[in-house]
C-alpha cells in the first residue's frame, strides 16, 4: 500500500494509462493510509471517502473502455479547506463557517473534476488562510510529518503535510504572502505560487484580494507542472484573471538549464535577514548544483525586504478588515485570537495610507521586473527549516521579515522545492522565482535540480 | 510634530470604524494598532500630485463581449 501511496502523479498516471494500475486500487491505498495515520498529523478536516470511491470506479470504467483522457484522470487529490466544493463543507477552519456548504465548486475544483481527478477530502489550513497556528478554532492545526512536534508552516499546512506523508499525490493551496511556499518548504515538497492571474481564485475564500494566488503542491516540480496545466487559464469570473496563452508546462521540463542567468538577492540574505549557517551552506550547495548544470549565478540588488513587507501587510490588514469587518463588529468571539489580532486594527487605517501602500506596490513590482529583465531567475531559500509547532505571538505577522512576500507583491511565479535536510532530518528549501508568466522556466529549473539531486528519494517515516 | 496617539484615541478611532469592542478585546486592539501604526508610518510618502493612486478603473473590463 505504501509503495502505491508514494508514487508521483507522473508515475501513477503512466501506469493508469497503461492499465497496469487501477484508480480504485490507488484511491484505496490513500484512504487506507489516511485512515491509519492521519490522526498523527491532522492534515485532513473533511474526508470524502465514499465520493472518492465512486469517482475512482467511474474513472476505472472510463479508462478501461476509452483510455485515459489525461494525466490527472484517475489521480486522487485534496484541497485546502478554503476552496469551495459543492455539497461538501468548506470551513476555512473558522467557527464562523462551521456549517458552510457551498452550492457551487470553485473554478479550480471544476477543472480538476473535468480532468478526471478523484477528491479525497479537504485539508487543514490556518483560519481564513491567515492567522495561525491556532488551537481555539474549528479544528486543531496540522503537524509536520518529518517531526510531529514541528510546524508544517502555514497556511496551506494540511495540504503540504498530506502530500509529504503520502496521503495524496496532489493538492491545491493558496498563497497571499507565502502560504503555498512556506508549507512546501517546511514539509520538503514542491509548491508553486503561479504568476498572479494565471489561476482563477473564483470560489476560493479570500485572504487579501490583491495578493491572493491559488496554486499546486505535490512531491515534485514535474507533478506541480502537471497540476498547473489543469488549473491555469482565463476565467472571466475572477477580475484579476489574465487572458494569456497557456504553454505546455510538462514539455518545458527539458532538464536543460545551461546558460540561464540566476540572480541572488545577496543583501537580503546577508544583511536584512541573515541565514543560519546550515541554511547558508545548503543554499550555496544548491547554487553549486546549478553552476554544475551550466547556469551562471550572480548577485542582484532588490529593494529592501521591509518595504515589501510593509507594503503587503498594510494592504492586507485593510482588505482583511473589509472582508471580516461585519463579523468583527458583531461576533468577534467567533474568531481565533491569532486571526482577530492580525486584522482588528485594519479598520483604523486611513484610505490615504492604503493608497500609499498600493502606490508603493507599483514601484516595488516595477523594480522587481526590472531586475528580472537582467536575469532569468532569482534564487534564495524559501525559509529556514521548520520550527516547533507552538503558539506564535500574533505580533510576529507585523514584525517578522519574509523571503516569500516580495513575490506576492510583484506577482511573479515562485516555486519552493526541497534542497536537502539538516541534522534534525528537517528539509531545507530553495525558492526559484521567474519573470511574469514564465512559470515554465521556474518549473524547468526546479525539475532539473530535483533530477540532479537525491532528495526526492527520501520520505518521512510516520 | 503631532502628539503620540493615546489608548483613548485608538478606542475612539475604533468606535468611528464601528468597532465597539467588549473590554476583553480592547487591549488586543491597542497593541495590534501599535504595530500597524508603525508599519504605516514607514511607507514612503511625498508622491507627485498626478501620481496614479493604483486603483485604475479599466472600462474595457465591463464592455459586453461580442459574439
Amino acid at each position: 500500500m505504501s509503495e502505491l501511496a508514494f508514487l508521483t502523479i507522473a508515475e501513477a498516471s503512466r501506469l493508469i494509462a497503461q492499465r497496469k494500475l487501477s484508480p480504485v486500487e490507488l484511491t484505496e491505498a490513500y484512504l487506507a493510509r489516511i485512515d491509519a495515520l492521519d490522526s498523527r498529523l491532522d492534515s485532513f478536516v473533511t474526508l470524502t471517502a465514499e465520493r472518492a470511491r465512486a469517482e475512482a470506479k467511474q474513472a476505472e470504467a472510463a479508462i478501461m473502455s476509452a483510455g485515459s483522457r489525461g494525466r490527472l484522470h484517475g489521480i486522487p487529490y485534496c484541497l485546502k479547506d478554503i476552496f469551495d466544493t459543492a455539497g461538501i463543507r468548506t470551513t476555512a477552519m473558522s467557527k464562523l463557517l462551521a456549517d458552510n456548504v457551498p452550492t457551487r465548486d470553485s473554478a479550480c475544483q471544476e477543472k480538476l473534476v473535468a480532468a478526471g481527478g478523484i477528491l479525497l477530502g479537504k485539508n487543514a489550513t490556518w483560519e481564513f488562510a491567515h492567522g495561525g497556528p491556532s488551537w481555539d478554532i474549528l479544528f486543531p492545526p496540522a503537524r509536520n510529518p518529518w517531526d510531529r512536534t514541528c510546524s508544517p508552516a502555514g497556511s496551506s499546512s494540511g495540504s503540504a503535510a498530506a502530500v509529504a506523508a503520502g496521503f495524496a499525490p496532489a493538492t491545491l493551496g493558496s498563497d497571499t504572502g507565502g502560504s503555498i511556499r512556506g508549507p512546501a518548504a517546511a514539509c520538503g515538497i514542491a509548491g508553486l505560487k503561479p504568476t498572479y492571474g494565471l489561476v482563477s481564485r473564483r470560489g476560493v475564500l479570500p485572504n487579501c484580494f490583491s495578493h491572493d494566488h491559488a496554486g499546486p503542491l505535490a512531491w515534485t516540480a514535474e507533478d506541480v507542472a502537471i497540476l498547473l496545466q489543469a488549473i491555469a487559464g482565463h476565467d472571466a469570473e475572477d477580475p484579476a484573471s489574465a487572458d494569456v496563452p497557456i504553454p505546455d508546462y510538462a514539455s518545458a521540463l527539458t532538464g536543460d538549464v545551461e546558460g540561464l542567468a540566476i540572480g541572488v538577492p545577496a543583501r537580503w540574505l546577508e544583511d536584512e535577514m541573515p541565514l543560519s549557517a546550515p541554511t547558508r551552506a545548503a543554499f550555496e550547495a544548491a547554487l553549486d548544483v546549478f553552476r554544475g548544470l551550466g547556469a551562471n549565478v550572480r548577485p542582484v540588488t532588490l529593494p529592501p525586504l521591509q518595504q515589501f513587507d510593509d507594503c503587503k501587510r498594510t494592504i492586507a490588514v485593510v482588505e482583511l478588515f473589509t472582508i471580516h469587518g461585519k463579523d468583527l463588529r458583531t461576533r468577534p468571539e467567533l474568531f481565533g485570537a491569532s486571526l482577530r489580532y492580525r486584522i482588528i486594527a485594519g479598520g483604523l487605517v486611513r484610505a490615504e495610507e492604503y493608497l500609499l501602500a498600493m502606490r508603493l506596490r507599483t514601484d516595488l513590482a516595477r523594480s522587481l521586473q526590472s531586475v528580472l529583465s537582467t536575469v532569468d531567475l532569482l534564487m534564495l531559500p524559501t525559509s529556514e527549516p521548520a520550527g516547533k509547532l507552538a503558539p506564535v505571538p500574533p505580533a510576529s505577522l507585523f514584525t517578522r521579515p519574509s523571503f516569500t512576500t516580495p513575490f506576492n507583491v510583484g506577482g511573479n511565479p515562485a516555486l519552493s522545492i526541497c534542497s536537502g535536510f539538516n541534522d534534525a532530518k528537517l528539509p531545507f528549501s530553495l525558492q526559484i522565482v521567474g519573470r511574469l508568466f514564465d512559470d515554465a522556466t521556474v518549473l524547468r529549473a526546479g525539475d532539473a535540480y530535483e533530477k540532479a539531486t537525491p532528495w526526492r528519494s527520501m520520505r518521512p517515516v510516520l | 510634530m503631532t502628539d503620540p496617539i493615546t489608548d483613548d484615541d485608538i478606542l475612539r478611532l475604533a468606535r468611528l470604524a464601528g468597532l465597539d469592542l467588549p473590554p476583553a478585546y480592547r487591549t488586543e486592539l491597542i497593541e495590534a494598532y501599535g504595530h500597524v501604526h508603525a508599519m504605516v508610518a514607514r511607507l514612503p510618502g511625498g508622491r507627485p500630485h498626478g501620481d496614479e493612486p493604483a486603483h485604475v478603473f479599466v472600462p474595457t473590463v465591463f464592455q459586453p463581449k461580442r459574439p
